[in-house]
């Protein structure tokens, strides 16, 4: 035992909250919840406090000249969190608005060490601070930052974990006084952009201890504030493994006959293949077969599938295999989505399940998906979101649409195709006057793989793989030609 | 429906009380007291002046208080309409007005919440009594 003072950590009861601080709120921490009016400030701090507050640790919630205390009681009962039975026995609610109107920051600093004297709280709120600061604005920069200080060392003497919450935006004056004070900060915007609108929270500051960095996105909706913590690759996370995979490594069976071999022994455990092809090349039907022999080996699928809303999903096949339970659906009808809410989705399913396989369907529809916002940093985000999935053991196969040039030859429009551990490419080809699709397995890091380039038909039965076009050259034209025409001319 | 509430408030002043004005006004204060923690003096004497504007037609006697009361006077005005009428005129009165506001009040922050804050007032189980006497 060292004897070192070990800070409790407080779970904030807000769904990924306690992990974008670093594990929990410090307990008797002074914070601020800064943000523009209409970012979630009341609702974040009324859901904190509905959550933490019992019988045992009461909760005092001053409310100043902000928001009318008639208001914000109306709307927060819409909330699943307020619970009105915790009313006066756990949390009461103090308005200090008369206090300010004829009086100072020593009378309001005073009328709230009353009320904590008689509640003794293990929680105080104050909403809205700006307007406490700003009413004795007369009273100077210095007063305001001593009347901070006084209160913030007051409530950490009352054992009180202290939540300021204000219309900060930008810092000033009257705002650094806080940010200096404040042992934490949870910064909260609403980010407009074409229409479509993104919240996002940012602890930027948390005293000792290391909170995630960096914009995370969060919602609003009836059971309050949901945060998706960004997804940051840890160390060790490898998608850049050069380790050749040899053939004793468990490997995950396609469930295409051949298509295993053409692997060199199936998709390695834990890998992202990236299915790339033109519309109704057959990604999708390559997918589902990968997920119903995941479930034939009694290993669970999740699949994310944006091209179609779950109700029309996509195959006969993906919707039996959906209703066996055996293959989870994420919900992917929501537009505006951050890639962190999806991943936060996928993720929950997976543990749940107990997953092995995850199929995203496709990038293509993910990348429409996603917020204007989130869709110009598509490439980093799938980095993460592939790490984190694979760092999770689970094998996933991506599909992405990329219409047939003939003219280059290219592997997925977002860039993405080096994330990927292994590529597959699906494409037209003519010969003898007709269409024919062919397929070949372009990469599979660290593993040796066939070469080759194979026609397949799609059956009832899935993709059967054909022969192998030896006979051809220039098939990747789109316009390939017998060799024994070549020796001909 | 009826909402229970208006029979706890119809109860809440005897028939035969020679003291009507007093307890009438004993009871808005411990409502006041718990109410203005909660919604704030602004929202207390908006609710509460709403509530007497609705009910002159049916006692010209109340009057709000102009310009908006202290805390130590709010019911004061109120005191003096009470005192001014007969017996059963001002527990009618004070009756109406109780009714008025705390349907008002409920409409804004909803029954559970109200009768929760009825409560807290008045000392009383508002749904557990209300129950008793709607089943009598």
């Amino acid at each position: 035992m060292t004897g070192k003072l070990s800070i409790r950590r407080l779970s904030t009861g807000v769904p990924g909250l306690d992990n974008l601080l670093g594990g929990g709120l410090p307990e008797f921490s002074f914070n601020l919840i800064a943000g523009a009016p209409g970012s979630g400030k009341t609702t974040l701090a009324h859901q904190i406090m509905f959550s933490l507050a019992n019988s045992g640790n009461r909760a005092l919630f001053f409310t100043v000249l902000g928001e009318p205390p008639l208001k914000m009681l109306r709307y927060q009962q819409q909330f699943s969190f307020f619970d009105i039975d915790k009313l006066d026995e756990c949390i009461r609610f103090v308005n200090l608005s008369a206090n300010l109107l004829n009086g100072n920051f020593e009378r309001v600093l005073s009328r709230i060490e009353e009320e904590v004297k008689v509640c003794q709280p293990r929680f105080v709120f104050v909403d809205s601070f700006r307007s406490l600061a700003r009413s004795a604005k007369g009273e100077g920069e210095f007063a305001l930052q001593r009347f901070i200080q006084q209160l913030g060392t007051q409530m950490t003497s009352w054992e009180a974990t202290t939540f300021l919450i204000g219309e900060y935006v930008r810092p000033d004056s009257e705002s650094s006084a806080i940010f200096t004070i404040a042992d934490g900060i949870l910064s909260l915007t609403q980010n407009l952009q074409r229409n479509s609108m993104v919240r996002k929270m940012q602890a930027v500051k948390m005293r000792g201890q290391a909170q995630a960095t960096g914009f995370h996105t969060f919602r609003i909706n009836e059971d309050g504030v949901q945060v998706y913590p960004r997804a940051i690759i840890q160390v060790g996370t490898a998608t850049e493994s050069e380790v050749k995979v040899s053939l004793e490594e468990k490997r995950a069976s396609m469930g295409t006959p051949g298509l295993d071999e053409m692997l060199g022994g199936g998709l390695p455990v834990g890998y992202s293949l990236l299915v790339v092809g033109p519309s109704g090349s057959g990604k999708t039907i390559l997918a589902t077969e990968f997920l119903s022999e995941g479930i034939r080996r009694g290993e669970p699928g999740v699949i994310a599938a944006f091209e179609k809303s779950p109700s029309q999903l996509l195959s006969t096949k993906l919707s039996a295999l959906v209703k066996t339970g055996k293959v989870g659906v994420i919900d992917t009808r929501t537009l505006d989505l951050s890639i962190d809410q999806v991943l936060h989705d996928m993720m929950k399913m997976i543990k749940r399940m107990q997953a092995k396989r995850v199929v995203i369907d496709s990038l293509s529809g993910f990348a429409l998906a996603l917020a204007p916002e989130f869709s110009e940093d598509f490439r980093g985000s799938l980095y993460r979101m592939i790490a984190e999935l694979t760092d999770l053991g689970v094998t996933v196969i991506m599909t992405s649409e990329l219409e047939d040039r003939y003219t280059d030859l290219r592997f997925s429009p977002f860039g993405s195709a080096f994330l990927a551990d292994a590529i597959i490419v699906q494409r037209y080809i003519e010969i003898e006057s007709q269409f024919k699709r062919v397929l070949s397995v372009v990469k599979v890091r660290g593993s040796d793989h066939s070469k080759n380039i194979r026609q397949f038909d799609i059956t009832g039965e899935g993709i059967v793989l054909g022969e192998i076009l030896s006979e051809y050259n220039g098939i990747m034209s789109g316009h390939p030609t017998a060799v024994f025409e070549q020796n001909d001319q | 429906m009826t909402p229970p509430r208006h029979q706890i408030i119809k109860n809440l002043i005897s028939p035969l009380s020679k003291r009507v004005a007093d307890e009438a006004i004993e009871s808005w204060e411990r409502l006041a007291d718990k109410l203005i923690f909660l919604i704030g003096e602004d929202g207390f004497d908006s609710v509460y002046a709403r509530s007497i504007y609705l009910n002159q037609a049916a006692f010209p006697g109340l009057v709000a208080n102009t310009p908006p009361p202290q805390a130590d006077s709010r019911f004061a005005e109120l005191r003096r309409n009470l005192d001014g009428q007969t017996l059963p005129k001002a527990s009618e009165a004070n009756c109406l007005l109780l009714i008025t506001f705390t349907d008002t009040l409920a409409a804004l922050i909803g029954e559970k919440l109200t009768n929760r804050i009825l409560q807290m007032a008045w000392s009383m189980d508002i749904s557990n009594s209300t129950t008793k006497e709607n089943q009598e």
